[in-house]
């Protein structure tokens, strides 16, 4: 599975015909058909091309309506390394 | 545009532009839902859509209100409105209701039904959580909208059977929360 740096995921914003993707949890998600990504925005506040791990625990829905799309990735350094 | 209510709104901390944005998306959405709603119910035919028809109506005709409800406070908020109805179409903060490609599958219907008002619950909610005791007319009329738009979930469910509703079809006038805006 391909994998992504912020960086890299920050070009799939949806912006000069880019696929629009986002990430959660390590996952990098396609969300190009979404009818609520269209031009990479989402309900006003959310951007794609970023990891919206943190934005998804206060928003009013939750994994399920991400994960019914696909994964095309995985985020590198999206975790907290335990010591 | 209300100048002082606009300022009232910027000094509780919420950036207005986006309210305001998220306000437009989501009267889009009312006024669309109202057109796709019109075919659905039109569509709810024979012994099972028929029982369905007239809470499909209401529901319609509530969607309608939250539209008319929700334009004033977009304008005091100095927002502005899409000129044309394709853009209008395309920014609703819910996806189009489609008919089913099977239009005589009620069960399909009442699936799109639920999907638009679940939608229309989070989009409330997010409008509530973001001016809650700081934008108070907004709020109060965000929260009128999703009292009504919780109902509406919770009747199509019920006929989806997930349970019961808890309450019965409206008697009398429509939009118990909302008729308080559209006076």
């Amino acid at each position: 599975m391909r994998k992504f740096t912020k960086a890299e995921l920050g070009k799939y914003n949806g912006k000069n015909g880019m696929p629009i993707f986002v990430a959660y949890q390590g996952k990098v998600y396609d969300v190009s058909r979404s009818f609520l990504w269209k031009k990479g925005k989402h309900q006003v506040l959310h951007k794609a091309g970023l990891d919206l791990t943190e934005d998804l625990k206060v928003a009013p829905h939750g994994a399920e309506m991400l994960e019914k799309f696909p994964v095309v990735g995985i985020l590198e350094h999206s975790y907290k390394r335990r010591i | 545009m209300a100048k002082v209510t606009r300022e009232m709104v910027e000094r509780s901390g919420i950036n207005v532009d986006q309210l305001v944005e998220l306000l437009v998306k989501n009267a889009a959405a009312e006024l669309t839902t109202y057109y796709y709603y019109t075919i659905l119910r039109f569509n709810l035919i024979g012994l099972e859509g028929e029982g369905i028809k007239e809470i499909a109506e209401t529901a319609r005709i509530e969607d309608r209100n939250h539209f008319e409800a929700l334009v004033p406070r977009i304008y005091e908020l100095d927002g502005k409105l899409p000129r044309n109805m394709n853009d209008f179409h395309d920014i609703s903060a819910c996806p189009p209701a489609y008919l089913p490609d099977d239009p005589t599958d009620v069960r399909e219907i009442l699936k799109v039904l639920v999907e638009a008002e679940r939608c229309a619950v989070r989009g409330y909610t997010q409008v509530c959580n973001m001016t809650a005791g700081k934008d108070h007319r907004t709020y109060d009329l965000a929260q009128a909208i999703l009292n009504e738009e919780i109902e509406h979930e919770s009747w199509f469910s019920e006929f989806l059977g997930e349970g019961p509703s808890g309450h019965f079809l409206r008697r009398g006038e429509t939009s118990p929360f909302v008729s308080k805006f559209l006076k």
